[in-house]
């Protein structure tokens, strides 16, 4: 690998951290907006469900997301604050469709204390000012004026140290804020200030309420009539508004979370790390409160953020588990619980851990994650592509085209499977016993290839065969009619809409004919100057039986001409370029945008946006999808419509967020695909490959497939062994009667079924740390080892672990050895034969040892010390790469004759790690607590001793995602004839669920895409004007300096997604033709 | 520790916090290092230490009552001493009165060069600041101060100055520019030698000195005089201006003496309302009984942190100028010169000299954590070093000790040997 790297998101955030509702993107249009770390997703509340209007990544990880109406607007605006001390005010432009910045700004401090309970932004909701605690002992506001415009920003100290939660109060003359804090008894209180603006100072507020419960750690401010703040705390709830106290106590629970439920403020959910949702009532005489109430409604994901959305429809956001849409019913079902799930969001986050397997042997690797926490954890399987899982399949050599036909246009289900051959057409129906049989339609050709047939209107059936049309009546099966092509001249393509058909022979001949009711009316016969290679009338206007537009590809002058029907004038011609001819046109619709895609005979498409009413196209696109001729064919799936592209290297087409999207299928080769939704075989297909046919069912459409394995417990750490095709993971399961108490397991799990096989318990307080599978010198088994530490609570650190070394036999786990150790095992290490852990500032190395009694133990051979924690480590040849706790990266050496590990080398800058991996022999990458990414360097061949010891940093990049583990491996095939199959990678896994790739490239690529990246910023804008270079920017509490020898793969593949004009705009900056970067860009696509 | 690292891996416990909880707990456990010794250079007492060198953290200064300067690097090791697994760090230069124009007499304080480790500026009884390259260890600058300097200061933030503050026996404090080798500027207001002045963490503009008439004063050097004086009496932190009684609320803040200068422009803003106290009223204000024997503002620059030597420690608050009235018990601060505190980064601890040990205060409650006790002479200084979280002290002693978290003690069967020599050679060394 080299030092140029290339940092991709494969799979992005998934975990929700903030949501809010309101009028975005209409005075009456009412949104749920979804923040999920580093990006936003917009939604439209429709009466079907959730619709998706915008997913836009921000240049920053989002640390308040509010909406907030100013007077005289009619929609709101979104206030956004970054992590990283930015914020932007958004507005929605529905028009253009796209997000306006109203304002932006940085409201960093030069000095000061970042708070340590995370950053606080709220908006009065006189929407006055917005309220920013950034900084220890300092409150920031900045004023809104009655415009809605915002003014320069100014600090307010805030005497209070240990601000737990600030919220604005309702129905004040002044702004006025609540504070909880905590003081230096660790009692807690709540305070309120009036905020002068004209001051720029603090007055003391209407009231104060001291020693609050000791776990109070959120507000929620009351809106008018009643007023006053809720204060949850963790045993008690109070409600207090300067005159009313009231009080009640509640189940021990931590609350992380609350919702309104009404705009005046009587009711709220609240929920709890268990994922228990509570409706919270304020009961009151008119505008009096007089008591408080909290009832139990039922188990949710345990949620970061409750958005009440309408009609008892309630967003839950989870960060430990996937979010739902949830429904509260007014009676309980069986369980007594009101809640009832409508829908639910994958969310991979937080991943814990992972490992790349390739469990179907197809030379791809899937990842399985560890993910969630609690009891919403789950081993996740992560697979690029789409799978069609087989469910029938016929030896059948030789077959040249497959269509699906209906017994009677009312039928639901497709009857019929006809297959045709080089001189014959045999159709398949599916009998009684399930099974595909021979049959045969009375009135279609079966002595002659099949060219194209469909069921069309009246109850009617075509067949195109190269001599002729033939109209057939579905029920009796009959001939109705026959178009027979002229004499001396045969049917080499044909397509038809439910009443229309048009046919191409030889010689140029286009043929229009329409379907009438047991007759077959040719209505306009045009001839062309050159051979016709493909045409389709697909349906894409209004009228789903009539096409008004044909497409035409065709031979020697290589164009795609759009005419228009039934007079077949011609419209568009559009040349195509290159030598290669058309093999397949369609015309489709895609979330409501009509395309034309175009493959040619070596692989590549085109697609381009159709106008449906004067047949001009538009944005060009091209894209390679493999290397032999492509066949284009759409089908439903979930009330959608793809395409399939039948090729050496089949791949769905489809569309999200208006961007087509191709996704590989699991399958090696394709020649020819249609649909076939059968009733034994719902919402199938049929799949013809080089002598088979198979019918299967295809995934959900997504690039990315996640499989999902339930635990219920919380899955820590996972190995997976070849030799037993079993994963190994170590879970903890959390018993939510006893105050923290949790069991420690090491579970074995086949790696087909994922069924729990084997389990073995650790001792009380004894948790598992990691796990490898390896193997010993002088010993043919393969072993897992586990390292384990026991958390006692009062100590800080763990000073007692095992290694416990099971064998895998009959599906058990066999305990073989244990050695104690005299610390937490944080990590263990295949080395060169032997086993080497990092056990709290330890690493040893231990020896696989074969007693007198011929039973095997651990033995100590040596060890290095010296580090604070080692955390991470990983080992190539006799290096040995350590992340440590604080102290970034170490390379230690081991020298088998002096039997010793030596320190080599270190960065000496204090990072705090969170994952390394061994990129080559020299490089090294590291991930920090602070979100950033570096690599560095071993200096072997530096001059001096001093030079020698150092690993000199190479690169460096703000993630903006905190990484767990890096893995090496791929998510994609690696072809062989393909360039991205030289190109090394690795994987990491993050706390927001993010699965992303780093991928080395060669050093010309790199300048290359350097130079693209550069250009890319100038013009794609980040939302809210957020600065790509400022966010990519290494920083940390000691730095900030810009990236280096990171590319943002993000940035650079949405170019594919610019408009033909910012296209060319980058091609003549960059002096490079639109589609060499196309498909420059596109083969990094393929990286994941 | 596994649940935390376990709490940060979920994303229950943000990164950053899992890093001040870390290192607030490491702090806590903060003992004699057994892995990393100091060979002070020096042949009598240690007044002076610094080592937070802006852009590696690595170096450390030290000045001694005989004179020398010198510099360690507190990374590298120069031994590693196996059997007892100490890491030894001896001074990478020394300079002492036989280099030329070097200092004859004690040097009272050090001070990094604040952008880099090319230059130090060190100030001594013998009147003179000497302005030193580190490359060739030449005096490049002299400054007399015609009075022993007790304390210097340069600001770590500022970008368009380059002025050492020296506090000498004289009352004046005056500030010393690199750039032009002149005085730019002679503050009075002391009526008393100035035992230590520092620069503000919060503006580059302002300096805060403390003298032995008891006096803390903040100038700001873009104006005359000095616009703030700390006075012990006046205790009312937390007071705002009551909400319905405004017409008393102008009053109220006066008496604080609130001022504001949150933004660096405009410090002095309620200069004209303070002026018409009357001078000697004002003047008067004392912050201890004694003399200002040390001061140490927060990283924030939102609190300060004085000795005096009435023996008493006090917090303040830099934006009111309130005493917040925290107790820190049992401290013993005398002598004629100034010392050095220590304040952690996130302002939770203060490490305070005290005859021979060095006294642990959690700044905001004035709880006592612990007393580190190894020196065998009264301590003069302390500094800190925030990335290794280590603690470098300097005494009469002549030693400079490290302290720093404790380290767990392994004992593997394979270490007893080495753990075995290890007590051994502990022992040895308390023996004599």
């Amino acid at each position: 690998m080299s030092i140029w790297n290339y940092v991709v998101t494969a799979h992005k955030p998934t975990n929700v951290t903030h949501s809010c509702v309101g009028n975005f993107t209409g005075a009456q249009e009412l949104n749920l907006i979804i923040a999920k770390c580093t990006r936003i997703e917009i939604h439209l509340l429709t009466p079907q469900g959730l619709q998706p209007m915008l997913d836009v990544p921000i240049y920053g990880r989002i640390s308040t997301l509010e909406l907030f109406k100013p007077q005289g607007e009619a929609q709101d605006f979104l206030f956004i604050l970054t992590e990283r001390y930015k914020f932007c005010v958004l507005q929605w432009d529905a028009e253009a469709g796209e997000l306006v910045t109203r304002a932006m700004g940085d409201v960093s401090d030069r000095i000061g204390r970042p708070t340590d309970n995370g950053q606080i932004g709220i908006i009065d909701p006189d929407c006055r000012l917005i309220g920013l605690h950034l900084y220890d002992g300092l409150f920031k506001v900045i004023p809104i004026d009655s415009k809605g415009q915002l003014k320069e920003a100014f600090n307010i100290r805030l005497e209070e140290l240990q601000v737990l939660d600030i919220k604005f109060l309702y129905g004040c003359s002044k702004p006025t804020i609540a504070v909880l804090f905590q003081d230096n008894r660790d009692a807690r209180h709540v305070k309120t200030y009036e905020v002068l603006l004209k001051e720029k100072d603090f007055a003391d507020g209407p009231w104060v309420q001291n020693n609050l419960d000791n776990g109070a750690g959120l507000l929620i401010p009351v809106p008018l009539p009643l007023g006053g703040v809720i204060i949850i705390g963790e045993q008690t709830i109070v409600y207090y508004n300067g005159f009313v106290f009231k009080a009640i106590s509640i189940q021990p629970a931590i609350t992380r979370a609350y919702g309104r439920v009404d705009a005046d403020g009587s009711r709220y959910l609240l929920s709890d790390l268990t994922g228990m949702l509570h409706l919270l009532v304020i009961t009151h005489e008119k505008d009096r409160v007089t008591g408080l109430k909290v009832e139990r409604l039922g188990e949710t994901s345990a949620a970061s953020t409750i958005s009440y959305l309408d009609n008892a429809v309630v967003y839950v956001g989870s960060s430990y588990g996937d979010s739902q849409l949830i429904k509260l019913n007014l009676q309980p079902d069986s369980k007594g619980s009101y809640v009832e799930v409508l829908e639910s969001f994958v969310n991979l986050g937080p991943i814990v851990d992972f490992c790349v397997v390739d469990l179907e042997r197809q030379g791809q690797g899937q990842v399985v994650t560890c993910s969630g926490a609690f009891k919403d954890g789950t081993l996740r399987i992560v697979r690029n592509g789409i799978g069609i899982n087989e469910q029938a399949s016929a030896e059948l050599p030789g077959i040249k085209g497959m269509w699906s036909l209906r017994a009677s246009s009312k039928d639901v289900y497709d009857t019929f499977l006809v297959v045709t051959f080089i001189s014959e057409t045999r159709i398949l129906a599916i009998n009684a016993e399930d099974e595909l049989e021979e049959t045969e339609i009375e009135g279609f050709d079966s002595d002659a290839q099949t060219l194209f047939c469909q069921n069309v209107l009246h109850d009617q059936l075509i067949q195109v065969t190269a001599s002729s049309l033939r109209l057939v009546d579905a029920i009796s099966r009959r001939q109705l009619n026959e178009w027979r092509a002229p004499p001396g001249l045969s049917i080499n393509v044909a397509a038809a809409s439910s009443s229309q058909v048009l046919l191409a022979t030889g010689g140029g001949h286009l043929v229009y004919i329409e379907i009438g009711q047991r007759e077959l009316i040719e209505v306009k016969h045009v001839k062309l100057e050159y051979e016709i290679s493909c045409l389709d009338i697909n349906p894409v206007g209004e009228d789903p039986d009539r096409s008004y537009l044909a497409v035409v590809g065709m031979w020697t002058d290589i164009t795609a001409r759009i005419f228009s029907l039934p007079n077949l004038e011609l419209l568009t011609k559009h040349s195509l370029g290159g030598e290669i001819i058309p093999r397949s046109v369609l015309f489709c619709t895609f979330e409501g945008i009509p395309y034309l895609l175009c493959a040619l005979g070596d692989g590549h498409l085109f697609n381009f946006i159709l106008d449906v009413n004067t047949g001009q196209l538009s944005d060009r696109k091209k894209v390679s999808l493999g290397t032999q001729p492509i066949t284009l064919r759409t089908f439903r799936s979930k009330n959608a419509t793809h395409v399939f592209a039948a090729s050496d290297r089949p791949t769905v087409i489809y569309s999200s967020n208006r961007k087509l999207l191709y996704s590989n299928v699991n399958l090696k080769e394709v020649n020819y695909m249609c649909p076939f939704n059968s009733a034994s075989f719902p919402d199938s297909l049929a799949i013809g490959k080089e002598g088979e046919l198979t019918i299967g069912t295809i995934d959900d459409i997504q690039k990315l497939h996640i499989r999902t394995v339930p635990l219920n417990e919380h899955a820590r750490r996972i190995a997976h062994q070849e030799a037993t095709r079993t994963f190994a993971i170590c879970s903890a399961k959390y018993i939510p009667t006893v105050e923290d108490m949790e069991t420690h397991f090491v579970r074995l799990l086949d790696d087909q079924t994922f069924e729990n096989i084997a389990s073995f318990q650790l001792d009380a307080y004894e948790n598992g740390c990691s796990i490898i599978s390896c193997s010993f010198t002088d010993d043919n088994n393969v072993y897992y080892c586990v390292g384990t530490g026991y958390a006692i609570p009062e100590e800080s650190e763990p000073n007692k672990g095992r290694i416990l070394v099971f064998l895998v036999e009959d599906g058990k786990l066999q305990l073989v050895a244990e050695k104690e150790t005299k610390g937490a095992v944080y990590n263990l290490n295949a080395f060169n034969g032997k086993l080497l852990a990092a056990i709290n500032h330890k690493i040893h190395l231990y020896k696989w040892t074969l007693r007198d009694d011929g039973t095997r133990e651990l033995q100590s051979e040596c060890g290095h010390h010296g580090h604070i924690l080692a955390l991470f480590v990983q080992s190539r040849g006799d290096f040995i790469v350590m992340g440590d706790l604080m102290k970034s990266i170490s390379l230690l050496i081991y020298k088998p004759e002096e039997g010793a590990i030596e320190e080599c080398a270190r960065d000496y800058n204090a990072n705090w790690m969170s994952a390394v991996e061994i990129l080559d022999d020299d490089i090294y990458l590291g991930a920090e607590n602070s979100f950033n990414l570096f690599t560095v360097r071993k200096n072997s061949d530096a001059a001096t001793d001093e030079e020698r010891s150092k690993l000199e940093v190479v690169g460096e990049y703000h993630l903006g995602e905190f990484v767990n583990r890096f893995r090496h491996g791929s998510l994609v095939m690696r072809l062989p004839d393909s360039e991205t199959s030289q190109i090394p990678t690795v994987i990491f896994g993050t706390v927001n669920g993010v699965i992303g790739v780093i991928a080395s490239l060669p050093q010309e690529q790199y300048m290359f895409l350097h130079k693209l990246q550069q250009n890319l910023v100038k013009v794609i804008k980040g939302v809210g004007g957020l600065s790509h270079e400022q966010w990519r920017s290494f920083s940390n509490e000691r730095k900030t300096v810009d990236a280096k020898n990171f590319l943002d793969g993000d940035l650079i593949e949405s170019f594919l997604d610019l408009s033909r004009s910012r296209m060319e705009e980058i091609s003549t900056a960059m002096s490079v033709p639109v589609e060499e970067l196309c498909k420059r860009v596109e083969e990094l696509t393929r990286l994941h | 520790m596994w649940q935390m690292v376990g709490r940060r891996e979920t994303g229950r416990l943000p990164p950053h916090k899992f890093r001040a909880l870390l290192q607030k707990t490491r702090l806590y456990s903060i003992e004699l290092a057994g892995h990393k010794e100091i060979a002070s250079a020096h042949k009598s007492g240690v007044n002076s230490l610094q080592q937070i060198d802006a852009t590696e953290a690595r170096y450390l200064l030290s000045g001694a009552a005989d004179g020398s300067v010198a510099v360690y690097d507190i990374e590298q090791a120069t031994a590693y001493d196996h059997s007892t697994r100490t890491s030894k760090h001896e001074a990478l230069f020394m300079v002492d009165k036989r280099v030329l124009n070097g200092h004859l007499y004690s040097v009272s304080c050090v001070h990094w060069y604040p952008i880099d480790t090319g230059i130090f500026v060190t100030g001594s009884f013998d009147n003179f600041v000497n302005v030193w390259d580190t490359n060739t260890t030449q005096v490049e600058l002299q400054f007399n101060m015609s009075k022993k300097v007790y304390s210097l200061s340069m600001s770590t933030l500022a970008t368009t100055h380059m002025l050492i503050a020296t506090g000498t026996d004289d009352t004046r404090i005056r500030l010393c520019d690199i750039a032009s080798g002149a005085f730019t500027h002679t503050l009075s207001g002391h009526r008393d030698s100035v035992w230590v002045v520092q620069w503000s963490t919060r503006s580059e503009w302002v300096l805060v000195s403390g003298g032995c008439d008891g006096a803390i004063r903040f100038w700001d050097i873009r104006r005359a005089g000095c616009y703030q004086i700390l006075d012990q009496q006046c205790s009312q932190i937390g007071r705002r201006p009551p909400v319905l009684k405004k017409s008393s609320r102008t009053h109220g803040r006066e008496d604080n003496l609130c001022t504001k200068y949150l933004n660096a422009s405009s410090p002095i803003r309620q200069r004209g309302q303070k002026r018409s106290f009357g001078i000697s009223a004002v003047d008067s204000r004392t912050a201890h009984y004694g003399s200002v024997a040390g001061l140490q503002m927060t990283a924030d620059g939102l609190h300060m942190i004085s000795a005096g030597t009435d023996s008493r420690l006090r917090l303040w608050d830099v934006e009111s100028g309130c005493n917040t009235l925290v107790n820190y018990p049992s401290t013993y601060i005398r002598g004629n010169k100034g010392i050095q505190m220590a304040v952690t980064p996130d302002s939770s601890l203060v490490f305070t000299p005290s005859l021979n040990a060095i006294l642990v205060y959690d700044v905001w409650s004035g709880h006592s954590y612990s007393s580190l006790r190894g020196h065998y002479d009264q301590v003069n200084c302390c500094a800190f070093h925030p990335q290794g979280q280590e603690l470098y002290t300097g005494s009469n002693d002549r030693k400079i000790l490290v302290w720093a978290p404790r380290r767990p003690i392994d004992i593997d069967n394979f270490d007893y040997e080495d753990a075995e020599q290890a007590i051994k050679a502990d022992e040895d060394a308390w023996s004599d």
